[in-house]
């Protein structure tokens, strides 16, 4: 009884979760423009959500969007404006409902106090135009709830369209079919030719292969859902700073692997809070050094290649390449004298405590960090890269894949072991010239009168047994340049499924997951990125 | 799962690492695989064997005798791996075993098993949830949650402000071998 209680509550929320979004959406047009319609909507989506609180036993929700609705009501009716002060006093409401949507009645948590919020709900909703609530008490009842919010697991639920579902379970049953042909084929195996029962194979894969791209495709969703957050997110972000950002999105309709989405919101949090923490300037200076008082903050995602990009563009002062320097200095990364180019340089600011103490404030000091951005790209097989003018403004660039759990492969063998490139770092594969065949974990190779650092991976990875007759080398993508792994032998490109390595394996680096072999065996499949950057990092010679 | 049945028997399934018997409670222990092509990660710890191949999903391989200071083990004809289940930094993980042979299955109650003594033991007592009786012998019962946590947390002693998921302090401090109890009842 208990868990189809739980599965309706579960249920109750995912809907709830959707509808106060769609609710602080739609708050925040309503605080920009007061088109028609959109008051409408607020209206709906609360009683809704008043209605469904109740039934649900979440009777402090209902009650909160009861206070909400007279003081819509009263905003409907235009007998009070919606002034700052209201809006923040809405949203913190909107914030309230989700914290006492997220606490499960009879558990032992505590159920949100919400008693402050309802009083000045109530004092807006009834006083005059007297919507001027002390400061002090607003902060303290704005961080409670979302203190709530943050203990309950998100509800890991995806909408599929019925349509693609029903294609899905067609396909079962095609294949459920071509399985059995293939069964009673093989049983007798010796009445047929060897081409014959591959015919019937082939059959069933191709209908395996369908089902596959169809079950991928019901995971795309939007990267939008990931922008989302945002509009409120510097709505508080420029109250709290006495900023003023302008927000911009643009290719909210890409679509992505759903896990990209749930796992880019945090990175994307960060480096839009770093952007107005540090990148745009306060009014005052923005005027005084002629740009636009407001700045600017532009989300911007666009598919390109197998992969989608998204960035995260501010018009502020950009980075501070004197500063880095001279933290870098002080971090003994940099020697007294030692010169970097600007993108190596800038690479610093994503080592483990490489922000400095002044740049750590309130909004930005908190949370993950730069190299945890970095880390979480490069885990969902990604870069990040970095674009900055100083005094015009930062790109921060993220590149992901489009799907997580098939990748085009490039396989390698180095010993008995089979190692998997991401097809798409693979740029080219040479020979490592006679010549160049000196022992050793690391070398560089004169590839068309360029100098090519590479790593072999048999040293890299301490793999026994004779070393080939022939190396070759697979020229790969390496940041801004190329760089080389030598291996035994190339084994070519095919499909290969990502499995993940597990929680035992999180201080590996250089291995992004695992895929199963045609022969049954495991092989790695390898985080080009990290493995470059640790083995090469101390050997590289200077950027060309 | 356990109905009010007076004094149930408790299974365990017992096997052989550096020429010990050991025993595992047979719940905790799903299967039994034979030991073939796995693959080493490198940069993991060395007491992990590697990752193989278990019905299509990816299953990590420990070397329990070195987790619990013998040398690596050999791999010859009797080696397998035992598939359990267990609590790896507060998180369920299915994890394969690899142990020298498996030895038999074995029925305790709990008059059966003694607490573990405060030396004399091959490993250190903290790691044994007790002492099994079986015929003339013991066979010690491992606790092989606090094994697979404990390593891993003096590895990385500079960060070891989470504390294993059960409260019992690290197996560094001398102790007293009655809290080992514990676990089992």
């Amino acid at each position: 009884m208990k868990t189809d209680l739980d599965t309706v509550r579960a249920a109750f929320r995912a809907e709830a979760t959707e509808l106060l979004a769609g609710l602080e959406r739609d708050l925040l047009s309503l605080e920009r423009s007061a088109a028609p319609g959109v008051i409408e909507s607020i209206q709906r989506s609360i009683h809704t959500l008043k209605g469904n609180s109740l039934l649900m036993g979440f009777p402090a929700a209902s009650d909160v969007a009861h206070t909400l609705e007279d003081l819509l009501a009263r905003i409907a009716s235009r007998s009070l404006p919606v002034t700052q002060q209201v809006m923040t006093l809405l949203l913190q409401a909107v914030d309230g409902l989700r914290g006492l949507i997220s606490h499960t009645p009879g558990e032992g948590r505590e159920v949100p106090d919400v008693s402050e919020l309802q009083r000045r709900l109530r004092e807006a909703a009834s006083a005059g135009c007297s919507s001027e609530a002390s400061p002090a008490p607003e902060s303290a009842a704005a961080e409670q709830p979302v203190e709530a919010t943050s203990h309950a697991a998100p509800e890991r639920t995806l909408r599929v369209g019925l349509d693609k579902l029903d294609r899905m379970l067609d396909l079962t049953g095609e294949i459920a079919i071509a399985r059995g042909r293939l069964t009673t084929l093989l049983e007798q195996a010796d009445r047929h030719s060897p081409q014959e029962l591959l015919e019937a194979h082939r059959e069933a894969d191709r209908l395996y292969l369908d089902l596959q791209e169809l079950v991928l495709k019901a995971r795309m969703v939007p990267i939008g859902r990931a922008f989302q957050p945002f509009p409120r997110t510097l709505r508080d972000l420029c109250e709290a700073t006495g900023k003023l950002v302008r927000l911009e999105l643009s290719g909210e309709e890409v679509e992505v692997d759903t896990t990209i989405v749930e796992l880019i919101r945090d990175p994307l949090t960060h480096l839009v809070r770093n952007a107005v923490d540090h990148g745009i300037e306060p009014p005052s200076v923005r005027k005084q050094r002629g740009k636009d008082f407001k700045g600017t903050l532009k989300l911007r995602a666009f598919a390109d290649s197998g992969s989608i990009v998204v960035e995260v563009e501010d018009d502020g002062a950009g980075l501070d390449r004197e500063r880095i320097r001279e933290r870098a200095r002080a971090m003994g990364l940099l020697g007294p004298n030692e010169e970097r180019e600007d993108a190596e340089l800038f690479q610093f600011i994503f080592i483990p405590g490489f922000s400095t103490a002044e740049r750590v404030t309130e909004l930005s000091g908190r949370g993950i960090g730069m190299d945890v951005v970095k880390s979480r790209v490069e885990s969902l097989r990604g870069a990040l890269s970095i674009e900055t003018r100083e005094g015009a403004g930062t790109t921060f660039t993220m590149r992901l894949p489009l799907m997580l759990s098939i990748i085009e492969g490039f396989s390698v063998g180095v010993g008995g072991e089979t190692y998997v490139l991401p097809l798409a770092s693979v740029l080219e594969c040479v020979e490592l010239p006679e010549e160049e065949q000196r022992p050793g974990r690391t070398g560089v190779l004169n590839l068309r009168g360029q100098p090519l650092p590479y790593l072999r991976l048999r040293e890299h990875f301490a793999v026994e047994g004779p070393p080939p007759a022939r190396e070759s080398v697979v020229v790969i993508r390496h940041g801004r340049g190329q760089a080389g792994l030598a291996v035994d032998t190339l084994l070519g490109q095919g499909q290969t499924v990502v499995k993940p390595l597990g929680s035992l394996f999180q201080r590996v680096s250089g291995v992004s997951g695992s895929a199963i072999l045609g022969t049954g065996r495991v092989a790695l499949i390898l985080d080009v990125a990290a493995l470059l950057q640790k083995a090469l990092r101390p050997y590289a010679p200077a950027a060309q | 799962m356990s109905q009010p049945v007076p004094e149930p028997l408790v299974q365990y399934l017992s096997f052989f690492i550096a020429g010990e018997e050991y025993a595992l409670r047979i719940l905790q222990v799903r299967e039994i695989v034979e030991y073939e092509a796995v693959t080493r990660v490198p940069s993991a710890p060395e007491w992990i064997r590697g990752v193989t191949n278990l019905r299509g999903s990816v299953l990590p391989v420990v070397d329990l005798g070195m987790k619990l200071g013998f040398p690596p083990s050999v791999v010859h004809r009797r080696s397998c791996i035992v598939v359990v289940e267990v609590t790896f930094q507060g998180e369920r993980l299915v994890m394969g075993v690899l142990v020298d042979a498996v030895g038999q299955v074995l029925e305790l109650g709990s008059g059966d098993v003694e607490p573990p003594p405060a030396f004399g033991t091959p490993i250190h007592a903290d790691y044994l949830v007790g002492l099994g009786r079986a015929g003339k012998k013991f066979i010690l019962l491992l606790d092989i949650d606090r094994v697979l946590n404990a390593q891993e947390i003096r590895a990385a002693s500079a960060v070891t402000t989470e504390p294993p998921p059960e409260s019992p302090p690290p197996p560094e401090a001398p102790p007293a071998g009655a809290e080992a109890g514990e676990p089992q009842a």
